[in-house]
């Protein structure tokens, strides 16, 4: 590892891939630099911040790696090229992520340059155990291919609301899926983890909800799987997406924190960002909430194994604020018990699982109490509800429950996502969520209700606005676009285990 | 070979991907393809049989051994790749000694001095991306100008050149970073030459005695003592002591040339030594 410094400072420039401008020529720069060669001394002052984050580039030239030096050997044979942004005007070295390239694979380089690519926010390369995850965004997909390019235009909020609720949402899982019988699951990429799933999803959601990142005052990332046993995550998703308020001394003016509380960790804390906007002396206009996983389990053949059939990779991010709604909040509650029916001890490389008493006593008691006390507070009939969203670790208890219930198919099926993405932990439910908000129509009620074990349940119910048709075409990669993408590359067992693992 | 810009590192690159990217830009900014691309592709590998065809009359070489151009090609077909192994300089282990001194001094120490008539560097920016040009090394256009005007000497006067060949790429791009070839037409000449090789490259009328000692590619490239190993090369020639490598110029050979480069062109060293002193 590099010095800390040195380290910083790397992250800094590379995470979000920014430059510099002269302002006097226009000449411009990827690495921050005080004066420009061009015009030297009188230049000085008169540089000024070029972001590249939000940007489509170029691939100039480039060829494939297939002896890559040391740290990146796990990523096997990798294209490498320059990137350039701006009509060239700024050239930057780039990796093309997201492709695996068999042994002896020929690549044809005339046929890749030339076409449009999108920055990516990546693992560098791997590391051992006890070293930092150094992360990077000079690695890009083509822009044609499965993560079209966006732009993100912040707007002033434009109409008020009496309630807080949702302003937007992303929703982000990988190209990679292992099918296996009827049900088709996530898999990171080799460089992916539950960290760069949350920038990626809570990019979407900023350009979903076109806020401005420096009105975003507090990010609450829920995670079953931080790769750190101690390290804070919320941190590195708020420095990259630049929330909150931002000064020259690159310290965000946001308040970032990680939530772990099994498989609601991000649900629960809805009604806190929910809450923290509404309260007029937070001075926070809007609240990133982010459910991210790339849910852990043992190998098959071991003990909590039964996991490796659904587990999945994914995130999703909502944007809660009281302006340019898509969603309003109606009410909530949420219900807790000690009923340990999933847990991994400190140390341990995988969850155990309960198996058949994940059931009754745990997941049906506690999604069923929680939806059924909210709809006897707000006074609600299952035929009043458009959307019903259950927690889904699996295909069979979120059906099941819906119909116990008495919601019907058209209600439910709708979010039933965990056969395209697996369960995806932290996400489940706000996945689900996603799916629905990208199809339903104004004045829509949807009810959301997670759970996590040993956890308990927490039970929403949004109604949509006529802002959410609005905002519809601002998002490319919707839930469907990701679920039935032309793009999807499909692994074996073994590089499934691979990939997930990030060996 | 050493990356040493952390960028092109943490983004994946390899010191050969670079060599292999400045090719793919040379290929497109001169907008080669055809027959001209595969003439391009053979004079590439004419570089490293060159160089390896002077190597086995240096007994310093580290190969000292007969490479074909069926070798260089076969070798970029198992990669996969537009270059291959024997493109590419090895990196080595080796020891140079100079010894400099004044002109007074030497000439006690020695009846046959090798006087530096003009030297010059110039650096450009690490990241090799970030350059304006891909396809050639400004610096060498910088450090030869001014190290040419030092030592009063015109580039015509030059016939024998130690380049940095760190791969076969980067000698042709040298070529016309030097100014002994327009941009993008060194390969032509290089290509011409090498069909009959006659132990020097046929430029613009003149012989060009590139390499003697084999180069980078097959004398050896010690890094930090490469530039000494190419300096000691320049001072064997002028001296008329090259052996069976001994160059047969035009006129009397009394000027030679080295370039070094660090880094993939981040800096650019360029001497100008004569056997007679200006």
């Amino acid at each position: 590892l590099s010095s800390e410094p040195i380290e910083r400072r790397v992250s800094y420039l590379g995470d979000r891939l920014r430059g510099t401008r002269c302002e006097i020529c226009g000449k411009e720069y990827f690495e921050i630099r005080d004066y420009c060669g061009n015009c030297g001394r009188k230049s000085f002052g008169r540089m000024v911040g070029s972001d590249l984050f939000y940007e489509k580039g170029e691939l100039e030239v480039c060829t494939l790696v297939s002896e890559p030096t040391n740290k990146f050997t796990k990523l096997g044979s990798y294209v490498y090229g320059i990137v350039s942004f701006h009509d060239g005007k700024i050239r930057v070295p780039g990796r093309l992520t997201d492709r695996m390239i068999k042994q002896k694979e020929k690549i044809d380089s005339s046929t890749l340059e030339g076409r449009a690519v999108v920055p990516r926010f990546r693992r560098r390369y791997s590391v051992e155990k006890c070293d930092i995850i150094p992360t990077i965004s000079l690695a890009f997909t083509f822009a044609d291919e499965y993560y079209p390019y966006q732009g993100y235009r912040a707007a002033g909020p434009k109409k008020e609301y009496d309630v807080p609720g949702i302003v937007g949402y992303g929703f982000y899982s990988s190209r990679f899926r292992i099918r296996e019988g009827s049900i088709e699951r996530a898999i990171p990429f080799i460089d992916e983890d539950s960290i760069t799933a949350a920038v990626e999803a809570g990019k979407l959601g900023l350009i979903h909800s076109g806020v401005d990142n420096a009105s975003v005052g507090k990010i609450y990332v829920g995670s079953e799987s931080n790769p750190y046993a101690v390290k804070p995550i919320a941190s590195k998703v708020a420095q990259v997406l630049k929330l909150g308020e931002e000064s020259d001394d690159d310290v965000q003016g946001v308040d970032a924190v990680d939530t772990e509380f099994a498989c609601k960790a991000a649900t629960s804390v809805f009604k806190d960002a929910a809450s923290l906007v509404d309260y007029p002396k937070s001075n926070i206009q809007n609240a990133m909430v982010i459910g991210t996983d790339n849910s852990q389990a043992a190998p098959r053949d071991c003990p909590g194994g039964e996991l490796d059939l659904f587990v999945g990779y994914g995130a999703a991010a909502y944007v809660f604020g009281k302006t340019d709604l898509i969603a309003e909040i109606e009410g909530w509650y949420s219900c807790t018990s000690d009923t340990p029916d999933f847990w991994r001890r400190d140390g341990e490389p995988h969850p155990m699982h309960g198996g058949r008493y994940t059931g009754d006593p745990a997941y049906f008691k506690h999604v069923r109490k929680a939806t059924v006390k909210l709809m006897q507070r707000l006074g609600l009939q299952v035929e009043d509800v458009d959307y019903f969203v259950a927690h889904q670790p699996n295909a069979q208890f979120p059906v099941k429950i819906a119909k116990e219930l008495g919601f019907k198919e058209e209600q439910y099926m709708p979010s039933l996502q965990v056969i395209r993405f697996g369960n995806t932990y932290s996400g489940a439910s706000p996945v689900g969520l996603a799916a629905v908000l990208d199809v339903a129509k104004p004045d829509s009620r949807i009810l959301v209700t997670s759970y996590g074990s040993g956890a308990g349940s927490d039970a929403y119910s949004f109604v949509t606005t006529s802002q959410i048709l609005d905002k519809r075409p601002r998002q490319k990669l919707t839930v469907k676009y990701q679920a039935e993408n032309p793009f999807l590359e499909h692994v074996d067992y073994t590089t499934y285990r691979r990939l997930k693992l990030g060996m | 070979m050493l990356l040493e810009d952390p960028w092109s590192f943490y983004a994946g690159c390899t010191p050969e991907a670079n060599h292999e990217l400045m090719l793919r830009a040379y290929i497109k900014k001169y907008d080669l393809r055809g027959q001209d691309l595969e003439r391009l592709n053979v004079a590439l590998a004419q570089v490293s049989v060159k160089n390896h065809l002077h190597a086995m009359k240096n007994e310093y070489a580290q190969y000292q051994r007969n490479v074909t151009l069926k070798n260089v090609l076969d070798a970029r077909a198992d990669a996969g790749k537009p270059l291959g192994l024997l493109d590419f300089a090895p990196v080595s282990d080796g020891a140079a000694t100079l010894i400099l001194a004044s002109e007074k001094v030497a000439e006690k120490l020695t009846d046959k001095p090798v006087y530096v008539l003009g030297f010059s560097s110039a650096t450009d920016f690490l990241t090799f991306p970030a350059r304006e040009d891909l396809t050639h090394f400004i610096v060498t256009r910088m450090a030869i100008k001014s190290a040419l005007k030092m030592a009063e000497v015109s580039l015509r006067d030059l016939q024998l050149i130690e380049l940095y060949d760190q791969s076969t790429v980067m000698e042709m791009v040298s070529l016309e970073d030097m100014g002994f070839c327009e941009p993008g037409t060194a390969w032509r000449s290089i290509y011409e030459s090498c069909q009959h090789y006659e132990g020097y490259y046929e430029v613009g009328g003149k012989k060009l005695f590139v390499n003697m000692n084999g180069g980078l590619k097959a004398d050896g490239n010690p890094l930090g003592a490469t530039g000494g190993a190419q300096t000691f090369e320049v001072f064997r020639q002028l001296r008329e002591e090259a052996g069976e490598r001994q160059v047969k110029a035009d006129g009397n050979l009394n000027v030679g040339c080295v370039l070094e480069l660090e880094g993939f062109g981040t800096k650019g060293y360029v001497y100008v030594f004569g056997s007679e002193k200006n």
